[in-house]
């Protein structure tokens, strides 16, 4: 896949030259590919592993979630409990605070990204010199292992180390360094501050493959008409792009409230329960606790959430028209 | 305000040039002082006065990091974990996406949603039962025990992609091979397969990049250092220590983005291309 193009059709001729010969050890491949359970055949190995890996782990959660279960307490076995777990839920603190820290979380963790995204494929799309190197730097932040990302802003605002902090003291915009993550009022919007940087790629190169599809005539026709650029992107950009808007932030929603990774790595929900969200929660209660009755309902709740952004995305996205 | 045409012009190329400057500072800025950081020593680091160019360079840390014997456990972990993980995404995303591209019947439109859809359930709720399921199965701490757990949200995303790239290619061509002789399979192999090669790259990029990068699954399904992954022992490095050893984290963070700057630069174009069918219908 690194060969210029010239080599690579000469070794594929190199390497086709000799498929006839492994073909024929296995014809009996060709002869059942010419039947009508191919399509079932290619099919099979994939509805195999997925129902073992997604289907069942699915339901059994569901399942688990009208069962108290703690596998630290292997003698009160999984007693079948109803809806308890999700009464119990209704009087959890805990419970509310991480709802509308999920909340806080989503909306700011999409929106920010979104409208960074967009100024940059704006800009992206004037197809200046460097803006294809531009393209291909800031893709990075998405690439990039949560945890190291992670590591990297708890030391750019750590509280004795920071650079930020020590940038911020000299410009006099701080009196002292302030430690960012461990304080209440600032723990949330510094991971958002994570989330934006490592976020606002995946808008910028969506809604860039978006502008790119709309044809230039529509934009030079309205010119003609008269029309300045403020009215050319409120009547052409805005509604042609949409579809692509609504679609990366219903993907950004779920994959934000789906992922407790930047807690876990950078405030541990904390401090107080001031970033404590619902997927950190449910995670916290299986991997800390081992209770996982009380863990699989606290997901069928975030499953319903995500269910409703997800009847959103198949909406606009006509995946389900062909 | 009415400016003249060329003073508007003048005006968006310079708002241009600024929003890309400042998208390049922005991603690259924290990459950039990690870089620094890992090339100072731990003394350089804590400071009264902050170094922003290390005053002495030194690669101390990344040999440090590398004579620790968890690394090598680590990273050979995370190696296999990533090629036994793209492997299965290859093998049975490209069979299901040639099927869903090639054939019509019936349920192919439900079955192609519910793959979509998968990405959709909480990852928490998968955690538990496959964490049930592992334990009785002996998979816990165990390589493909992790691989397996990885196709639960890469399967999908991979036969997607695929099934994109394997649509662009038109059945025309596999009909001619078929006139000539060639069974349906060896069609595939010698037609489209060839053909669908850079967009089989890709897959397999975004897969090994994914499953490189995976932290919650691993947190969870691995008890001992001798089975964790990169992700995860670089996590409890931070946990273990008070006076956080930033040199060495630092170090530990470049060397695990290499392999992905490498991917990149290989399939940068169709990677792209491929993201977009993933996320956007056609």
């Amino acid at each position: 896949m690194a060969v210029a193009p010239a080599d690579r059709r000469s070794g594929l001729s190199l390497l086709r030259s000799h498929w006839p010969a492994w073909l024929d050890l296995f014809g009996w491949v060709g002869r059942i590919s010419e039947t009508r359970y191919w399509a079932w055949l290619m099919l099979l190995p994939g509805f195999l592993l997925i129902s073992v890996v997604i289907f069942y782990p699915v339901i059994s959660g569901i399942w688990l979630s009208l069962h108290e279960y703690n596998l630290l307490r292997p003698a009160r076995g999984q007693p079948f409990v109803g809806l308890q777990q999700f009464i119990d839920l209704l009087d959890d603190e805990k419970f509310w605070l991480s709802l509308r820290n999920t909340a806080y979380f989503g909306v700011f963790n999409v929106v920010n990204p979104f409208l960074l995204g967009l100024v940059i494929a704006l800009a992206l799309k004037r197809a200046v010199r460097g803006a294809g190197l531009v393209r291909t730097l800031i893709l990075m932040p998405w690439f990039m292992p949560s945890v190291v990302a992670g590591h990297m802003w708890a030391l750019l605002l750590d509280s004795r180390l920071g650079v930020i902090n020590d940038i911020l003291v000299k410009l006099g915009l701080l009196e002292s360094y302030w430690p960012w993550f461990a304080r209440t009022e600032t723990a949330m919007p510094a991971i958002l501050l994570v989330g934006l940087w490592r976020g606002f790629p995946f808008f910028a190169l969506l809604l860039l493959a978006g502008l790119q599809s709309i044809s230039q005539e529509m934009y030079e026709a309205a010119a003609v008409d008269g029309a300045n650029a403020l009215s050319r992107f409120r009547h052409i950009t805005v509604p042609l792009l949409l579809p692509v808007i609504v679609v990366a932030i219903t993907l950004r929603t779920i994959a934000v409230v789906n992922s407790p990774d930047l807690m876990i790595i950078l405030t541990g929900g904390g401090p107080g329960l001031a970033t404590h969200v619902l997927s950190f929660y449910a995670f916290q209660t299986a991997y800390a606790t081992f209770d996982f009755g009380y863990a699989a309902a606290l997901s069928v709740v975030m499953l319903g959430i995500l269910i409703f952004f997800t009847l959103i995305y198949l909406r606009v996205a006509g995946v389900d028209r062909d | 305000m009415q400016l003249s045409f060329r003073a508007t012009q003048r005006l968006y190329r310079a708002l241009t040039a600024a929003v890309l400057v400042f998208a390049g500072i922005f991603a690259l800025f924290p990459l950039v002082w990690t870089g620094l950081t890992s090339l100072k020593q731990n003394s350089d680091v804590i400071t009264a006065e902050m170094q922003y160019l290390p005053h002495n360079p030194t690669l101390e840390n990344y040999f440090e990091l590398w004579s620790r014997k968890s690394f090598v456990t680590l990273f050979g972990n995370s190696v296999v974990i990533t090629v036994l993980t793209v492997s299965l995404c290859l093998l049975v995303g490209t069979s299901a996406a040639y099927a869903f591209s090639r054939y019509r019947f019936t349920g192919r439109n439900a079955a192609l949603v519910g793959f979509l859809l998968i990405r959709m359930f909480p990852m928490v709720l998968m955690l538990i039962p496959l964490f049930i399921i592992m334990r009785n199965l002996g998979l816990l701490n165990t390589r493909i025990g992790l691989a397996l757990a990885y196709t639960t949200f890469l399967l999908p995303i991979a036969t997607w992609m695929l099934k994109g790239f394997f649509d662009a290619i038109p059945p025309d061509l596999e009909d001619a091979a078929r006139i000539d002789g060639a069974t349906r399979a060896g069609a595939i192999v010698r037609v489209v397969l060839p053909l669908a090669a850079p967009g089989v790259a890709a897959t397999a990029v975004l897969t090994a990049i994914a499953a490189w990068n995976e932290f919650l699954f691993a947190l969870m399904f691995t008890t001992n250092e001798a089975s964790q992954t990169w992700p995860v022992g670089l996590h409890l490095l931070v946990g273990e220590e008070f006076n956080l050893p930033w040199g060495l984290l630092s170090a530990g963070g470049i060397i695990s983005i290499l392999p992905i700057i490498v991917f990149f630069v290989l399939a940068q174009k169709s990677l792209v291309r491929g993201l977009m069918q993933g996320a956007v219908k056609g």
